[in-house]
């Protein structure tokens, strides 16, 4: 599909500044918050009218704009930005009777503000667009970049993946059972037998082109599924493998969206079973929560991973017989409907 | 490379149910767009806007939907879908093909219950129905369980250029082989939510809009939803086909939040961007569906960028006249007007028109006219300085 050259990831682990993979901070209250950096080379009036989602795209934006070539495009994936500044004027909107409003959040609310803030703050008049199909709306922009590339075959984009834990959706959620009831620690979020998870956020970046040269890593396959059925899941999963993968070859790793809900159990235990003695199995959402485009801080960690070094510790679920992390599939999945497998090969 | 053909198309707005209603509302000069709305705020009876009469029981008996939580976004997107389905030919079997896909866009989604959100939110106890669908994707993602659709299914938001960008989409996964047909488009519906912020921006008029017109006050928040069925031309053998879609483009104005830049960048780029894709010379242009919202700052500046590229633009007008902004489904509503100026080779008047702007004098078409049509340009501009241009062409 293409080569991923450059990223930057903001989450609520050490991804940022200096990269600290065997450190793992604890959630709070459930939540695990991403870890805002101090940032730079944006005007601090401008800063303060952006919502947390628009801060933490635009600061791993802006370092992979500031150190690389400037993209020919943006193509982001959200979810849920700009939901913080729609739930601040329709507070306003209620709370003083649709009189006297300032249209400040309002016109920051709309999904768009991450991508078009970027466009503005760079003068990019490139491609702009914003893919918002919950859990699938990464994967939607790696869709899109990836036929850019086919169109265009000498441009460089940037593509990422950017959500908030929103106040209003986290409640809603949370008494619709997708959140864990009982305090449960993102340390022992796989121990539990109960059903929900905890939440998060974060930003990921990548600036990707078609020149295989001092590429980072290979995204070679993506498919996505809409299904509830895991018997269908893993049959996709097994017809992916055989479609993508050379025989004789094996997965090295694959990292799973595994959330810590016990409902999820027996579809992430019939994924895992298409792969024999040699795959590493590890997990991600302990680090950075679940949320919609949580499959882009998946993809900055399979980039990020070295090849020849054991993963950290918490991540693991089985040691697979071959050591080494060069291909990795991703499999990562949203409240059980939305499914997504993304298949990467490392060079670095 | 395989054209892209247009084989099926619904639409429901303030002028009409269909696209044949739609289009008759068109020819007669119809403005569906009256003082009130159904939905509870202040500004009802102060503002005019562009509602679709029928209320949300009845068209959840028109489409037989029973299930609860479904919002009156999702409703109108349904209605439209079914009637552009049908329209192709679509069968079940295509439908649930993986290689057919399924684009929408929104920028209000399930929002438009912006009291029932507030209030699931502060009640957890007690939540409604809809607490699972206020956000954009809950209505593709209900309109794919309801078709059981298998292929890539997306929902876009770059506000009012939204479902342009949708079209220019699914045209670019059946170009690139990632599906075979694509039902593409958007929907939005009012909301108190949208009513209230354009409000605080001041850019709504307490008038009828009037595009283009010197003395424009700003523009009418409407209602609706269209899709078009593509399929590439090597799959259409036989089959009824009303356009192709020959251009278009996306380019960022990369300037203000909420305004267009002076000489229309943005715009110009969109615009050019799409000629070029058509290899088409800018006099090839027969017609401009404008993006013509009524504003001070839209109109003067798409009007610049109009005379930058083209010189002596060609015959153009807005239809938001007819239906108000409907935002996220505005490029998709549009689309389908251009396509039927191709059909039926026939250019549509705008409404309440007066005198042009002074800065730029450019004069909409005002009066229904039979003409030779063989390319439409299509325009939409949103907020984040989110700007598309389509082409469509007669397919012949």
């Amino acid at each position: 599909m293409f080569f991923i050259h450059q990223t930057s990831c903001i989450s609520p682990q050490e991804t940022f500044s200096n990269v600290k993979m065997d450190l793992l901070h604890v959630s709070v209250h459930n939540k695990l918050l991403a870890i805002e950096p101090a940032y730079t080379g944006v005007a601090v009036g401008v800063l303060r009218r952006m919502g947390k989602a628009s801060r933490i795209g635009m600061g791993t934006a802006m370092r992979l704009i500031q150190e690389g070539a400037a993209p020919d495009g943006l193509i982001i994936g959200t979810a849920n930005g700009g939901m913080e500044e729609s739930i601040r004027f329709l507070k306003q909107i209620i709370e003083y009777h649709e009189d006297m409003l300032a249209p400040g959040s309002f016109v920051q609310s709309t999904a768009n503000a991450i991508a078009t803030q970027l466009s503005m703050l760079t003068k990019n008049k490139g491609y702009n667009i914003t893919h918002v199909h919950k859990g699938l709306a990464f994967e939607n922009a790696v869709i899109d970049t990836a036929m850019l590339l086919m169109e265009n075959p000498g441009n460089t984009y940037l593509l990422g993946g950017v959500d908030e834990i929103a106040s209003y959706n986290y409640i809603i959620e949370h008494t619709a059972g997708w959140y864990k009831k009982e305090y449960t620690s993102n340390q022992d979020l796989y121990k539990r037998n109960s059903a929900g998870t905890i939440a998060g956020e974060g930003a990921a970046m990548f600036l990707v082109n078609n020149k295989k040269e001092q590429a980072i890593a290979e995204l070679t396959a993506l498919t996505t599924l809409h299904s509830t059925d895991k018997e269908l899941i893993s049959g996709q999963l097994k017809a992916f493998l055989k479609k993508n993968v050379p025989s004789g070859e094996s997965i090295n790793l694959f990292l799973t969206g595994e959330n810590g809900d016990a409902r999820d159990a027996d579809l992430v235990a019939s994924c895992e079973s298409a792969f024999g003695n040699e795959t590493t199995v590890a997990r991600f959402k302990h680090m950075c929560g679940e949320y919609p485009t949580a499959s882009a801080f998946a993809l900055w960690l399979a980039c990020y991973l070295p090849i020849d070094q054991p993963l950290p510790e918490h991540m693991l679920k089985k040691q697979g017989t071959t050591n080494k992390n060069r291909t990795v599939l991703i499999y990562n999945y949203h409240k059980n409907v939305q499914h997504s497998f993304m298949l990467v090969t490392k060079f670095k | 490379m395989n054209r892209v053909f247009i084989t099926g198309m619904g639409v429901i707005s303030a002028i009409g149910n269909s696209v044949a209603e739609n289009q008759l509302g068109l020819l007669h000069g119809t403005c569906g767009i009256t003082k009130g709305t159904r939905l509870s705020t202040r500004y009802s009876g102060l503002l005019p806007f562009g509602e679709i009469a029928a209320n949300d029981e009845a068209l959840k008996e028109i489409l037989s939907v029973t299930d609860p939580g479904v919002t009156r976004t999702t409703l109108l997107a349904l209605h439209a879908c079914k009637e552009a389905i049908a329209d192709a030919g679509l069968t079940g079997a295509q439908l649930l093909s993986p290689d057919t896909a399924f684009i929408g866009a929104t920028t209000v989604g399930g929002m438009c219950l912006m009291d029932e959100l507030y209030n699931d939110a502060n009640n957890p106890a007690n939540n409604s129905a809809f607490a699972p669908f206020y956000d954009c994707a809950s209505v593709n993602m209900y309109l794919q369980k309801y078709y059981r659709l298998s292929g890539i299914v997306n929902t876009i938001n770059t506000a009012c250029s939204s479902s342009a960008n949708a079209i220019m989409y699914g045209a670019r996964l059946l170009r690139n082989g990632l599906a075979n047909r694509v039902i593409v488009g958007g929907v939005d519906s009012l909301s108190r939510f949208t009513i209230n912020g354009f409000n605080a921006l001041h850019i709504l008029s307490d008038e009828h809009c009037a595009p283009f017109d010197k003395d424009r006050k700003g523009l009418n928040l409407g209602e609706g939803a269209a899709f078009l069925v593509l399929e590439k031309e090597a799959d259409t053998n036989g089959k009824k086909v009303y356009a192709a879609l020959s251009g278009y483009c996306n380019s960022n104005d990369a300037y203000h939040p909420s305004s267009l830049s002076e000489n229309g960048d943005g715009p110009f780029l969109a615009m050019n961007g799409a000629l070029k894709m058509a290899g088409l010379g800018s006099t090839e242009i027969d017609f401009i569906n404008a993006h013509g919202t009524g504003t001070e700052n839209n109109d003067e500046v798409e009007s610049r960028a109009m005379i930058r590229l083209f010189e002596e633009p060609p015959a153009f007008a807005s239809t938001k006249s007819n239906t108000g902004h409907t935002l996220g489904a505005s490029g998709a509503i549009e689309a389908v007007y251009s396509v039927l100026n191709l059909v039926n080779q026939e250019v549509y008047p705008a409404l309440h028109f007066k005198e042009p702007i002074l800065a730029t004098r450019l004069t909409p078409v005002q009066v229904h006219t039979k003409k030779q049509v063989r390319h439409v340009m299509s325009n939409s501009f949103g907020f984040g300085g989110n700007c598309s241009s389509l082409i469509f062409s007669k397919a012949g």
